[in-house]
């Protein structure tokens, strides 16, 4: 019989990370579904990203997608563990979580999900706390990155200014990042840790012109400045000619590779 | 496995001698890699036949991998492939008769592919360079200053230093020694050692005077197209 | 007699202004300065202005030299695309704002002064855009003093003020491969030399937001390294308000300098 975890925190507690080590200690198929798309006012201020769900993927590679789904068929995967991500902005009382149950209960009834378990950070003693912070009245920027690629100093020196408020006071941000060399970037931050996290993804891209897959920077904060965080973007991202400077020898040396074998 | 490097340089045009280095070439054991350490042109003979064998080698031969020397740059600056500069370290040191000496003894069609030459090579934890990593034309001998040494080998952070321009054979190692630094700045004071690490800075000769280098053992031999072996290289003046 | 050195000005009046007072109060009247009066900062006719107004001895710095002969710096000054295309901005502004007369003064610095063994200069006696770092290597340090026929060289350029000196070195070489049959060796012994250098007024990138400048007494040979707090605010609305790109502002009020530097010291620009 598949069963189903439901896990909600506020922006950056720990959801993401908590949820990659339970689907790695599953031992059967694991499902993602992150909820951003709720009626609710509350969750209409997160921006809806693929950036989680891109980084799962590729820790677990047979992850199932259920975004989008109109109904989880469940009957052929007995084993499958499904884990929904839910961000809320406020903090745990008992009252708060009841209530959020109860706004989204319809919602999951309709993809057929009965979740067996409700994790909330911030109540359950197991869920790590450190990270929990009141999240009220955030402003987010979302900026798409689809196909482009960073000048590597350019997009350290840019991270530096975001997490250090040089756009406005970032309560959060992630993001993935393409790199010339064909890597992605999982980069993470929070105000309440003390440095970001940068994890490169497994899979690598093959240096043929731009890459097609998830790229995107997601932040939360107050009095954030959007239009100059996209002009700085625009400043730190590499033109056709630069990309290809950087693939030719990759290419080539991809291509000796090939022959070598 | 035993790898041997042939360095030439300064032919200037002389297809004659690079056609004996390359038969001794031929007869000597393990030589893997030629290096063409630049001076391939000169103003004193035609250079067009010395430049064509360089590009397109005759079967058998060990292919030359060429870098620009002085004369090249000197050329490529007379016709615009230097921006504004022109070969005003030759009209300096040898008159105007020099330059146009020059310009005569290679065909334009050469042009193209002088420059798409080179400033060097770096091979394994080895520099190659006509000059120094300072200046193609840079003049070191055994009597340069060893601090001058130093400095050449740390821009390109290597450990041997092949360079030709001189034109003088040598092999000289910087054997050891140190220097203390004491430094302040707004956080306090600080003191350290810098110690001469074992590098070596070694003259390749030119025209018919030739070198090979045994990558394994560092040891170098200096030849002479034609000739005997030059069994030592330049002492100290 | 002391002797104040500055540098690294980069049109932040403020700055300059705080730095020029402090040393008055001590009663300094002989400076000197190492050039990049402008580049990045807000005011740069004001700056040239009061520096030809006091009569201060200039030599050129990179910023200087860049303003007159066209953006002209090798790309690899630039650490990154980023700081490149925020350079450019700074360069076009700052070329647009110059009067003639401030260009055409900039134009005649020398590239060096020299006062008998003390040598000034903006980066290093070999080029205005090479960095002579606290750790570099230090024979290449030496090296560049040797060169220079110095005994002190003064320099700026990296925006960290330090005093370095060079002592109790030797070298010894080997030559092999030589007719004798025995290897060829000798010694060499190291002069003792001093490198300072004098920091940034105008951008200053040692971790806080002071300005700082050397003092050079040539008759205890002591030198003091100098911090100056100004009003880094009004420089950083003179910013805003030019229309030079905010972050620059927000830079400056952080103690980072405006864009990042090249950090490979030994390097050389080939132009």
């Amino acid at each position: 019989m598949s069963k189903a975890w439901l896990i909600s925190g506020s922006p950056g507690c720990g959801k993401t990370t908590w949820i990659l080590k339970a689907m790695k200690a599953h031992q059967g198929s694991c499902g993602y579904l992150r909820l951003t798309n709720s009626p609710t006012n509350e969750l209409a201020q997160l921006p809806q990203t693929e950036i989680d769900y891109t980084f799962l993927k590729d820790q677990i590679p047979h992850l199932q997608n259920l975004s989008g789904f109109h109904k989880v068929v469940t009957s052929q995967n007995d084993d499958l563990l499904v884990f929904i991500e839910l961000p809320v902005l406020q903090a745990h009382t008992d009252q708060s979580t009841f209530e959020i149950y109860s706004r989204i209960k319809n919602q999951l009834e309709s993809l057929g999900l009965y979740p067996e378990k409700h994790l909330h950070f911030g109540r359950e003693p197991e869920l790590p706390s450190q990270d929990i912070l009141e999240f009220t009245k955030l402003e987010s920027c979302s900026h798409e990155l689809l196909g482009k690629v960073w000048d590597p100093q350019s997009l350290n020196t840019f991270w530096f200014e975001l997490v250090n408020g040089a756009y406005g006071d970032v309560y959060r941000a992630k993001a993935l990042m393409n790199l010339p060399d064909g890597q992605s970037i999982f980069f993470n931050w929070i105000i309440s840790q003390e440095c970001s996290q940068f994890l490169p993804l497994r899979t690598i891209s093959p240096p043929n012109g731009r890459p097609e897959r998830t790229s995107e920077l997601v932040i939360q904060g107050i009095g954030l400045n959007c239009t100059r965080i996209q002009s700085t973007i625009d400043l730190c991202l590499l033109n056709n000619a630069i990309l290809e400077m950087h693939q030719l020898p990759l290419r080539d040396r991809h291509s000796e590779a090939i022959q070598a074998i | 496995m035993i790898e041997r490097w042939a360095l030439v340089s300064g032919l200037k045009g002389d297809l004659e001698t690079y056609e004996v280095i390359q038969r001794e070439l031929k007869n000597t054991r393990a030589v893997k890699t030629l290096f063409v350490l630049g001076d391939m042109v000169g103003p004193e003979r035609n250079c067009d036949a010395l430049l064509n064998r360089l590009k397109n080698p005759i079967r058998g031969e060990l292919q030359p991998q060429c870098i620009y020397g002085w004369w090249e740059e000197q050329l490529l600056a007379e016709q615009g492939f230097r921006g504004e500069q022109k070969a005003d370290a030759l009209r300096l040191n040898q008159g105007e008769e020099a330059v146009t000496a020059l310009l005569d003894a290679v065909d334009p069609s050469h042009l193209k592919w002088l420059a798409s030459l080179q400033f060097g090579f770096i091979e394994l934890d080895c520099g190659l360079i006509h000059g120094s990593s300072a200046n193609v034309g840079d003049h070191l001998t055994p009597e340069t200053s060893p601090l001058i040494l130093l400095d050449r080998l740390t821009r390109l952070d290597v450990n041997r230093l092949f360079t030709a321009h001189s034109t003088k054979q040598f092999h000289l190692e910087l054997a050891g020694g140190e220097l203390n630094s004491q430094v302040k700045d707004l956080n306090g004071e600080r003191q350290y050692q810098q110690k001469v690490s074992k590098q070596s800075i070694i003259g390749i000769g030119a025209g018919p005077n030739y070198t090979i280098y045994d990558v394994g053992s560092d040891k170098t031999q200096f030849l002479s197209a034609g000739g005997q072996c030059n069994t030592s290289g330049n002492g100290f003046a | 007699m002391k002797n104040a050195v500055i540098s690294c000005l980069h049109a932040n009046l403020a700055a300059v202004k705080a730095v020029l007072n402090d040393i008055d109060q001590q009663g300094i009247d002989h400076i000197t300065c190492l050039g990049d009066l402008v580049g990045y900062g807000p005011q740069p006719n004001e700056v040239v202005e009061l520096i030809r107004k006091r009569a201060i001895d200039t030599c050129q710095g990179c910023w200087d030299e860049d303003i007159i002969e066209g953006l002209n710096a090798c790309e690899c000054s630039y650490p990154s695309q980023l700081a490149e295309k925020r350079g450019h901005l700074a360069h076009e502004w700052t070329a647009e704002q110059l009067t003639d007369e401030n260009k055409n003064f900039l134009a005649g610095l020398p590239t060096s002064i020299r006062r008998d063994r003390i040598l000034f200069v903006h980066g290093s006696p070999n080029s205005q855009h090479e960095y002579l770092l606290p750790d570099m290597n230090a024979f290449a340090a030496l090296e560049r003093v040797e060169k220079a026929g110095a005994d002190i060289l003064f320099c700026g350029h990296t925006h960290q003020p330090y005093v370095r000196e060079l002592k109790n070195g030797s070298i010894r070489v080997r030559l092999k491969n030589t007719s004798q049959n025995n290897a060829e060796e000798k010694e060499m012994n190291l002069p003792m030399r001093k490198i300072v250098n004098a920091g940034s007024v105008g951008e200053p990138r040692h971790g806080s937001t002071n300005a700082t400048y050397v003092i050079h007494d040539d008759i205890t040979e002591e030198i003091e390294i100098r911090e100056v707090t100004y009003d880094v605010n009004q420089t950083c609305t003179a910013i805003i308000e030019a229309g030079l790109p905010q972050i620059f502002a927000w830079r400056l009020s952080h103690g980072f300098e405006f864009a990042e530097q090249a950090e490979d010291a030994s390097h050389v620009c080939e132009r």
